[in-house]
């Protein structure tokens, strides 16, 4: 008598390897089922509508005597993406020299400038200086210093096109934060990485308190504080610095004001990312730079800076991206001065000429220039960022 | 709900238009409206019968704080208010109702303002009124009422009316008699010290004004008009702190001192003047020589109601001499109902402080009613660009 397990032939490893992975597979993708439906739902979809508004296949106004009032296209056409970006563009340098660029040229040198940015620390011995050259190139034109109603500016992009404009205003905006916010978030988190010894979750904990709070609340907090009679022009006053009837009015409705607030709202939460890259940092690294003789700026620069390279670009981009967009903070401490890209789209949705093929155009130019920025650096966050050098 | 909770929900309107609340108003918007003899427009009397239509909410899309018991009592102690009780949903403004409607959210009765009766029509989202179901109807003047009306059928039963112009501080902003104007816009006296409503019409409308020098209708501007109103008003800028969206910002900012004049309607101007800050203040409602610009809102029934007869028993229990009443002292608006209730309003200081007795206040030149505008893209694209400049 044989048993069934005696003439059962003898399992095949590939098969059974096969199986298993077509199981993974399986499983991989029902678990990932939310998330790809949620991105059909949520993005894909709405992005077809978008993108057929933007051409004008679709508009707002059902009916021809509604889209006379809203000025919307009846069928497929270019027009609204050639007046949006069919003009020309303006670079001043250092407030003297202006130079008329093509739109197209200037589009061309920032993707070079970016993926130079981002793969020059690859590119060999001297790929660090390819690297810093092509971010600082990048940013000359969109960081300003943001100081009274007189920015403080290397480079200057305007044009002629209303809605181009605002666009450059909004990335100059949008960069000044998130280069500022990395300024003042990475010390911080180098100090709980490194300086702070026991509590430092503690310590990160109230870093990040300010979020307990509503949003819209600590922007009216700020508008308390800077207002033409706030603390910050009391004091002023009650030192003697400023006369009352000359209170610092830069501070309330201003560009300053917005980057100000944008610092506020994302210096906490760009902390978190730096703090893990730190400490993601092997400590045997700077043991052995420290022993082959580097000081512990050289460590910093060589090491440390390197290494929690991809805590900072996705802090950046933590800043960066909702920053660009911005509707809520430009709308309630911006006034005429802190108009933002954000604000010209939402009109163009819920105000004026309920114009929705022209909020697409201006959204999808907004969606794309935030994908090619995402995408051009998730390879880079993917492979660890920089090496040590 | 106090009057206080009343008010701050109230603040969030805009869009203004108008009318206002005297006698005299109907002879002003005679000379702006549609058409036809304001008698009952019936369309289909015959078949709308409230008491066989199905049971369900009647839906409201209402300004905040209209939702008051005081203004729907006679609907909530009729007949269907248990088997159709009222539900109301905030609305922000104009363009926001107009563009939440015709992307296929249902709503009964809306409360828009008279100047885009015709957008509503023209994108099929409303039917006209039975008026011959509205019982107090009659006592609206005919004049406000044919600003509500297009081939003779009344499509708008005019609500409520008010002025929008500048409150002033007169101690900071000092006018001799006869010298108010909306040109100190352009004064480098008052630079950063003056807010302006967001809306894309009213700001081309006060350019306008302000180039004119005297008053001229601000609603019919020809292509070149428009630019240079424009023109004027990116001049005005330096001045301008802000566009408000909220006019509890722009109410917050004034008794904060951050600005010296702003753009209000009468609640606003109200509550400035009553505020514990302001007391010592000489605070003045601006009556510019240019005239101040003025407007009337009320209900239009959606097209794709199913309780047609109920939705006129709501507004016939809303278009009431009390309700008016009531509306002057709550929120300081003229009711467009005219029938006996200056005798009906309690605080009677309110009736000469907004000239509620005054036949000519709601004339031209004294004041602008905002009318239909045929060419109102040009006005929000030259709006858009005083924004973006």
């Amino acid at each position: 008598m044989t048993t069934a397990t005696e003439t059962a032939e003898p399992p095949v490893p590939g098969r059974k390897m096969l199986s298993r992975t077509a199981r993974e597979r399986r499983s991989g993708l029902t678990l990932s089922l939310p998330a790809i439906v949620i991105l059909l739902v949520f993005f894909i979809v709405p992005l077809y509508f978008v993108v057929r508004f933007s051409l004008g296949i679709d508009r707002f106004a059902r009916t021809e005597a509604a889209a006379e009032l809203t000025g919307e296209l009846a069928s497929f056409s270019l027009e609204l993406w050639r007046d949006f970006l069919g003009h020309g563009v303006e670079l001043e340098i250092l407030g003297m020299a202006t130079i008329g660029l093509p739109l197209a040229a200037v589009g061309v040198a920032a993707v070079a400038l970016v993926l130079g940015a981002v793969g020059g620390g690859r590119l060999g011995r001297h790929g660090g200086f390819v690297s810093m050259g092509c971010f600082a190139l990048l940013l000359a034109p969109f960081f300003t210093i943001p100081w009274g109603n007189h920015l403080l500016r290397v480079a200057q992009l305007s044009s002629e096109g209303d809605f181009l404009r605002l666009f450059f205003k909004s990335v100059t905006m949008a960069t000044t934060s998130s280069v500022l916010a990395v300024a003042i978030a990475f010390p911080i988190a180098y100090t709980l990485a490194y300086g702070v010894r026991g509590s430092k979750y503690t310590w990160l904990l109230i870093v990040i308190a300010p979020f307990l709070t509503s949003y819209l609340l600590r922007i009216f907090a700020w508008k308390v504080i800077l207002g033409d009679q706030g603390v910050v022009n009391t004091a002023l006053f009650g030192i003697g610095l400023r006369d009352p009837e000359h209170p610092l009015s830069f501070l309330i409705y201003s560009q300053f004001t917005v980057i100000l607030v944008l610092l506020y709202a994302w210096v906490p939460f760009i902390v978190l990312p730096m703090f893990i890259a730190l400490q993601a940092i092997d400590r045997k690294l700077l043991e052995a730079a420290t022993d082959l003789g580097a000081s512990r700026l050289q460590g910093l620069r060589k090491v440390t800076l390197p290494l929690a390279a991809p805590g900072i670009v996705a802090a950046f981009l933590f800043v960066f991206i909702p920053s660009i967009g911005e509707y809520i903070t430009p709308s309630l401490v911006g006034g005429t001065q802190g108009y933002m890209f954000g604000q010209a789209i939402a009109q163009q949705f819920v105000g004026g000429t309920l114009n929705w093929q022209t909020g697409s155009v201006l959204s999808i130019f907004l969606l794309a220039v935030v994908l090619f920025l995402t995408l051009a650096t998730s390879k880079f966050l993917r492979q660890g960022g920089g090496t040590v050098a | 709900m106090g009057i206080e909770g009343i008010f701050d929900r109230r603040y969030t309107r805009k869009g203004a238009l108008g009318v206002g609340g005297a006698i005299g108003i109907g002879a002003l918007l005679a000379a702006c409206g549609g058409g036809g003899d304001g008698g009952s427009s019936s369309t289909a009397a015959a078949a709308i019968d409230a008491a066989s239509e199905p049971g369900g909410p009647i839906k409201i899309y209402e300004w905040a704080g209209y939702e008051a018991k005081e203004m729907w009592g006679n609907y909530l102690t009729g007949p269907y208010a248990a088997d159709s009780p009222l539900k109301f949903t905030f609305l922000e403004n104009d363009q926001q109702a107009l563009a939440k409607v015709a992307a296929g959210t249902h709503f009964d009765i809306i409360h828009p303002c008279v100047a885009y009766t015709k957008d509503w029509l023209a994108a099929g989202l409303i039917q006209p009124w039975d008026t011959s179901l509205l019982p107090d109807f009659e006592g609206i003047p005919a004049g406000v009422r044919e600003g509500g009306m297009i081939d003779g059928k009344t499509y708008h039963v005019p609500f409520d009316v008010g002025f929008s112009t500048l409150t002033y501080r007169a101690d900071k902003i000092q006018l001799a008699e006869g010298e108010e104007s909306w040109n100190i816009l352009l004064d480098p006296a008052y630079k950063g010290k003056i807010s302006i409503f967001s809306d894309d019409v009213a700001i081309i409308k006060i350019g306008h004004l302000i180039n004119t020098g005297k008053p001229v209708d601000p609603n019919i501007l020809t292509t070149d008009e428009i630019q240079a109103a424009k023109e004027t008003m990116i001049r005005a800028k330096p001045q301008i702190r802000n566009f408000w969206n909220s006019q509890t910002d722009t109410v917050n900012d004034f008794v904060a001192g951050n600005v010296w004049a702003t753009y209000t309607w009468p609640d606003g101007y109200y509550k400035i003047k009553t505020h514990a800050s302001m007391k010592d203040v000489d605070v003045r409602y601006m009556w510019p020589k240019e005239g101040r610009l003025a407007w009337v809102c009320g209900f239009v029934l959606s097209s794709a109601t199913k309780q047609p007869g109920r939705a006129h028993a709501a507004v016939a229990a809303a278009n009431t001499p009390a309700v008016a009443a009531w509306l002057t002292d709550a929120f300081q608006y003229g009711g467009a109902q005219q029938q006996g209730v200056l005798d009906l309003i309690q605080n009677k200081d309110l009736i000469t402080a907004f000239s509620l007795d005054d036949p000519t206040a709601f004339e031209s030149p004294r004041a602008w009613f905002e009318k239909p505008l045929a060419n109102r893209k040009e006005f929000v694209d030259a709006a858009t660009e005083v924004k973006a400049a």
